[in-house]
């Protein structure tokens, strides 16, 4: 057998190890991983506790839209009716839509990766607890605040993809739009901390043995969630940026009469938008196969061939997004690749379909609740898949689009693929976490009235739409056919709240949380690692992992794993520790230290709170000591991660030993900055995609750029601090002091050539609210500049850690990444400088 | 009686609008549409009894459902060739349903603006003819060409019998045919969310024989300056800063065109019928029925002048 | 055809105001006139003016609100309120109420005659 690491898997022979583990251990493991009490549950990290704070929050907001949906309902169960008046009504649907999307269904699956995936993968924590506390922390605070608009008349009213112009300042004066933007800002904060985490958990903290052929679907569909998030959220971070600077300087990008378009907004909103109903299904979907191979007491029938699917599907999905705009106006070539694409994506989801379909005939299916809701979903799910070829088909689209034909797709899209199978995840998972399972009876009704509710509200949509209901109406008038089925919508959303208060009911009669061993346990007879007892430091011993569903093939497993008698059945170092393996086979490669509680995650969230909230309300000294506050709180809560312990290789079990701390490209830290890295560059290429399509469609307002040879000196300088980064680096051997001083002249150098990039332009006579072209310039200026000045703090950091003697020798995590930030800063400048030259040259 | 009333007459109810077409640009619409739902309906019925076998089938039949093999059939191949066959349909309609150019269609331009539209009828070299609003008037069995353009925001363009929806953006021209077989009215209203009064924003297409169209077309002039007490008090109390009335002293451009506003079928944008009392009404309180328009309410006139105004603008055709 | 009948009407308005209409003879104010007569008042659009029960939209505000009309004494604060008079001033209200506000709309006879049988059936609850 082959090994990807040096590591010999012949040494997995060594498990189950023979001799007895003494109970001390399991007590140590017990203190380090104690329960929080009393204040401590603000300060917790542990993913038992964010997890289900996240998916708790998420569930909030579900209900909160879902009434709002039901008094949208209201609205609209007649002609003419009065109670929602037209203004209350814009922002209510708005905030629907919103809060669904952003603050509901993106964070509820990433919850429930948090919650599940270090128990699936056997790991003691995910590797930034940290991190998932703050992105919770501000994805909560900022989104009840957000929410809180609506009861003082400020909620967006733009509708949830909120189109310029109309959400541009003339159109919307108000602070409605900027609260909008503000909410969108945390869930984007949240949505990538939350990716970064999941992308290097799952790659990077498996069990050992757990090849990527070996990972429960779950995990594999997380990872393409997450791989998505990083690829699509950049667009829609831009987006937002580039409206608000719109609406809070006056840049041009979407004002057609200053060389900006309107249709750009709808283009990085799409490119996020129709990927993010991806990022929502394929977790859930994930879900769904995991359930359905319980359900049916067999193993998943097409493994590989799911794993294809997610990830043809996350492939297909970013060249979707003009399918939302085939009404605009594109030419019918374009149309033409956005229909075909839009119609390959099906296949995909058509494969699990019938994989799930396989599964439940070879097995000998249950009708649980689980199991009801994974049938449902099925055929919710394929129904309006099936919507979606319609709409797929240009000219029908021209018919269907901004209709209530596609409010029925896609709810039956949304409804069938993420919400049922997360019911079905409530009803399966929740054992695993609480020391009683829901009652299956009032599951079995639950089902029964979300299923029976959402098909009588939503199947009378399609007819709606036909009828010439456009989408997002206040009211309507009488004698178009449209009182009939509005009337019958309206009672089957009651019917679908009915079923959504039943299981309020069974939560409160029977949900106990119990993150440790108190938890009702492996009910359902899965084979998957969640299902191994555990406590709040997860398994007591990680084990070794030979197939996809070791419970099943190995009956004896929980009960070896509960006598410790696999890897770390102790604390090596005596901290919160989990095993780092490798990303293809998952062969142990370190000991990685987790950091532990800390009151600075969820102060850096209030103080980003307070700083985003202080700008839509123009408070602009009480944002900028927020902002800083911010800065400062994640700073402190940084400088205990970078952190080297005595013993510099420890006994993970069996005698095998392992560093406990790792530099370079195998270290989790560089993995994640590398992520990080992708997501800024994404965010960098939607800005150069930005200038260019103003370019193309602008032609008239474009004006001759600065010319090739003024770049030359910018790009010395870039190539110059991407030098000292790297050479700096290598100098740590030295001593500390000097990569900190090449930092600093990194530094210096980035700003020196951002001055004159900047410098050039303005002497042209380029000015940010003159043109399209001068707002797309100098907002990748911008972007530009806040990577110079996050370098500047990263070297500044390096410079007090160095001077407290934190830099350790030979090589360093700190340095490293701070090395690879401000490289990517040098190639980010340099490639801007040239490509905003070259546009229109 | 005429079709003055049949906005609100026209029961609807089955077929709904889209699988109703009244024209040659909306009726292979309706066809694929009717492929798609019967199509549709059909691949869900073999899904859900794919799903039944798995869970109530014999051994035999759940033995071939359960394997790689029906993976393939059912979620690869049978949606690949069904796929394929619906994407070379839809594409052959799409460029035939799409404007080419070099037609002699009739030209109309109209801009939407929140939350009513502008119609302006080109003649053949392009130049404008006739301006209107909220209506279309056209002679069936001849095509029209749209340039929708946009004033403000986003509005979508859409009258189901007639056609799909086009939106109308801002910087843009965007074009659409139409085209009536039958006279008669077809209703539309404004697709794409454009805040305020949105749901309020309809608009009408009036379709003629060609001899009618042409009788319709001759009967439009300009208003003769005799317009007696309603004009005087039309000029006086500031309508004509956001109106016109060709052949009047009044010249305004912020608000629709009045110079036929007597002859439209409704008021406030496809909302009201158009008789003296809903034009009294529109004048007095307009935000009383059309919240957030931008015309004020206008409180100042007697019940004889606001009856004089009245009459006088229901007099313009 | 309506357009000349419409013209006659807004010069009657205008010209005429003071003559008095012909008369529209009562007839059954049956639950169908009732019903007849709401439908015609929604159609006419009477609501631009008149807030209208069981109607939310539009809520005119320019006239008094229609809920309760069956309980009141007076037409316009000026004619008694009788099916008769009813009719005819919601066909030609200037006819009867000179200074008014209220136009003379075109109608016809039965639909002048169901929307007095339907004003007369509203009651306050």
């Amino acid at each position: 057998m082959s090994s990807e690491t040096g590591f010999d898997p012949a040494l997995y022979a060594r498990f189950p190890t023979r001799a007895p583990r003494p109970d001390e251990e399991k007590e140590e493991l017990a203190h380090i991983w104690c329960a929080p009490k009393g204040w401590d549950y603000l300060t917790a990290v542990n993913n038992s506790y964010i997890g289900l704070y996240y998916l708790g929050t998420a569930f909030l907001f579900f209900l909160l839209a879902g009434i709002l949906a039901l008094l949208m309902r209201v609205q609209l169960a007649a002609p003419l009716m009065e109670v929602l008046p037209q203004a209350v009504y814009n922002q209510v649907f708005t905030m629907h839509g919103t809060v669904m999307m952003f603050l509901f269904a993106v964070p509820a699956v990433e919850a429930a990766g948090v919650l599940l995936l270090p128990q699936m993968l056997a790991a003691r924590d995910l590797p930034f607890p940290r991190l998932s506390a703050y992105a919770f922390w501000a994805y909560a605070v900022g989104g009840l605040c957000f929410f809180a608009s609506i009861f003082v008349g400020l909620a967006p009213d733009g509708g949830w993809f909120m189109y310029p112009p109309l959400t541009s300042k003339a159109y919307s004066p108000g602070i409605n739009t900027d609260f909008w933007l503000l909410g969108i800002g945390f869930i984007e904060i949240s949505a990538i901390a939350g990716a970064i985490e999941i992308i290097v958990g799952v790659l990077r903290t498996r069990a050992p043995g757990m090849s990527l052929d070996r990972m429960p679907i779950f995990a594999w569909a997380m990872l393409v969630f997450a791989a998505m998030i990083v690829i699509a959220f950049p667009s829609v971070i831009l987006a937002t940026l580039l409206l608000e600077i719109e609406r809070a300087f006056g840049w041009p990008f979407f004002d057609a009469g200053r060389g900006g378009d309107p249709l750009l907004w709808q283009h990085l909103f799409w490119f996020f938008g129709h990927p993010e109903v991806y990022i929502i299904f394929l977790p859930a979907a994930g879900m769904v196969s995991m359930i359905v191979a319980t359900v049916a007491r067999t193993e998943l029938v097409g493994y590989r061939l799911i794993v294809l699917a997610l990830l043809a599907t996350g492939f297909i999905s970013f060249g979707v997004w003009a399918h939302h705009m085939f009404a605009t106006g594109l030419p019918p070539m374009t149309t033409g690749f956005f229909s075909a694409a839009s119609m390959a994506v099906s296949i995909p989801a058509g494969i699990q379909v019938f994989a799930w379909i396989a599964t439940l005939a070879v097995g000998k299916p249950r009708y649980s609740a689980p199991g009801l809701f994974v049938i449902g979903s099925i055929l919710i799910f394929v129904t309006g898949g099936l919507t979606g070829v319609m709409v797929a088909m240009v000219p029908f689209d021209w018919q269907a689009h901004d209709s209530y034909f596609i409010v029925a797709h896609l709810h039956y899209v949304l409804i069938g693929g993420m919400v049922f199978p997360l019911f079905a995840a409530f009803y399966y998972w929740i054992p695993s976490i609480s020391r009683r399972p829901l009652s299956d009876r009032l599951g079995r009704w639950v089902f029964g009235l979300m299923f029976a509710g959402m098909n009588i509200a939503f199947l009378p949509m399609h007819l709606s739409g036909l009828q010439g209901m456009p989408r997002r109406v206040s009211t309507y008038l009488p004698g178009q056919g449209l009182a009939l089925p509005n009337l019958v919508s309206t009672v089957g959303a009651f019917l679908l709240a009915a079923g959504v208060l039943l299981f309020l009911v069974d939560l409160v009669r029977n949900f106990r949380f119990a993150p440790g061993g108190g938890t009702a346990g492996n009910v359902h007879d899965a084979g998957t690692l969640e299902w191994l007892p555990t406590e709040l430091y997860s398994v007591r011993s990680i084990p070794v992992v030979a197939s996809r569903e070791p419970l099943w093939d190995d009956p004896a497993l929980a009960a070896r794993v509960e006598a410790g008698r696999y890897f770390l059945p102790r604390s090596a170092t005596g901290l919160r520790e989990t095993i780092v393996t490798s990303p293809l086979r998952a062969e142990p490669q370190y000991l990685q230290i987790l950091p532990g509680p800390s009151p600075w995650p969820i102060a850096a969230a209030i103080f980003t709170a307070g700083f985003f909230l202080a700008l839509t309300v123009q408070a602009y000294g009480f944002g900028l000591a927020s902002g800083l506050f911010a800065v400062i709180a994640v700073l402190r809560w940084l400088w205990e991660s970078d952190r080297r312990v005595a013993a510099e290789r420890v006994d993970i079990g069996a005698g095998i030993e392992v560093p406990t701390y790792v530099t370079g490209s195998a270290s989790h830290g560089w993995w994640a900055m590398v992520i990080l890295l992708i997501v800024m560059g994404m965010i960098f290429v939607m800005g150069l995609f930005s200038l260019a399509f103003l370019w193309s469609n602008q032609p008239s307002y474009w004006a001759p750029p600065p010319a090739f040879r003024g770049a030359v000196p910018i790009l010395l300088l870039d190539l110059a601090a991407a030098a000292l980064a790297i050479g700096g680096r290598r100098l740590l051997l030295r001593g500390a002091a000097w990569p900190v001083v090449a930092f600093v002249l990194s530094t210096a150098a980035l700003g020196g050539a951002l001055w004159l990039d900047r410098g050039q332009w303005a002497a042209a006579g380029f000015a940010a609210e003159a043109s399209g072209q001068g707002a797309a310039v100098f907002a990748l200026l911008a972007l530009q500049g806040a990577a110079v000045a996050t370098g500047a703090l990263m070297a500044g950091y390096c410079a007090a850690r160095a001077l407290r003697g934190l830099v350790t020798r030979p090589a360093n995590t700190s340095i490293d990444l701070t090395m690879l930030f401000l490289a990517y800063a040098a190639i980010q400048g340099l490639v801007g400088a040239l490509f905003t030259r070259a546009v229109g040259a | 009686m005429s079709n003055r009333f049949l906005l609100a007459s026209t029961s609807a109810g089955w077929p709904p609008p889209v699988l109703d077409p009244g024209g040659p640009y909306a009726e292979p619409v309706t066809l694929l549409a009717w492929a798609l739902l019967i199509g549709g309906a059909v691949v869900l019925a073999i899904v859900v009894a794919a799903l039944g076998t798995a869970l109530f089938g014999s051994k035999r039949l759940k033995a071939k459902l359960g394997g790689e093999r029906a993976i393939w059939l059912g979620g690869f191949l049978f949606p690949a060739v069904v796929l394929t066959g619906l994407l070379i349909w839809g594409l052959s309609l799409t460029s035939s349903l799409s404007p080419q150019p070099g037609t002699d269609a009739m030209r109309v331009r109209i801009i939407g603006e929140m939350w009513w539209w502008r119609v302006h009828y080109l003649d053949a070299r392009g130049q404008e003819a006739l301006r209107d609003a909220n209506e279309l008037h056209i002679p069936v069995g001849r095509p029209v060409l749209l340039e929708l353009e946009s004033a403000d925001v986003i509005h979508s363009f859409w009258i189901p019998r007639l056609a799909g929806k086009m939106d109308m953006i801002p910087g843009r021209t965007n074009k659409l045919l139409i085209e009536a077989d039958r006279p008669g009215v077809y209703k539309g209203q404004c697709a794409e969310y454009c805040g305020g009064p949105h749901a309020l924003m309809g608009f009408v297409v009036v379709a003629h024989s060609a001899k009618d169209f042409e009788r319709w077309r001759a009967a439009r002039r300009p208003a003769d300056g005799g317009g007696g007490p309603g004009l005087d008090l039309f000029l006086a109390s500031g309508c004509a800063a956001c109106h016109t009335i060709r052949g009047t002293a009044a010249n305004g451009l912020a608000g629709p065109d009045l110079t036929h506003v007597g002859s439209r079928q409704t008021l406030g944008a496809g909302i009201l019928p158009n008789n003296p009392g809903t034009m009294a009404g529109w004048i007095a309180d307009s935000q009383a029925i059309k919240p957030g328009n931008r015309m004020p309410a206008y409180h100042q006139f007697s019940g004889r002048e606001l009856r004089a105004l009245a009459a006088y603008l229901r007099g313009l055709e | 055809m309506a357009r000349e009948e419409v013209m006659i009407a807004a010069v009657g308005t205008l010209l005429l105001g003071a003559c008095h209409p012909a008369e529209i003879a009562p007839h059954d104010a049956g639950a169908a006139a009732i019903a007849r007569g709401r439908d015609a008042a929604r159609r006419l659009g009477c609501g631009a003016c008149h807030a209208m029960p069981d109607s939310a939209w539009p809520k005119g505000r320019v006239g008094p609100a229609l809920d309760g009309f069956g309980d009141r004494a007076m037409i316009a604060g000026q004619l008694p309120n009788d099916p008769v008079r009813l009719a005819a001033f919601v066909r030609d209200a200037p006819a009867l109420v000179p200074g008014t506000a209220m136009p003379a709309i075109p109608m016809r006879d039965e639909d002048a005659r169901d929307i007095a049988a339907w004003l007369q059936s509203l009651h306050e609850q």
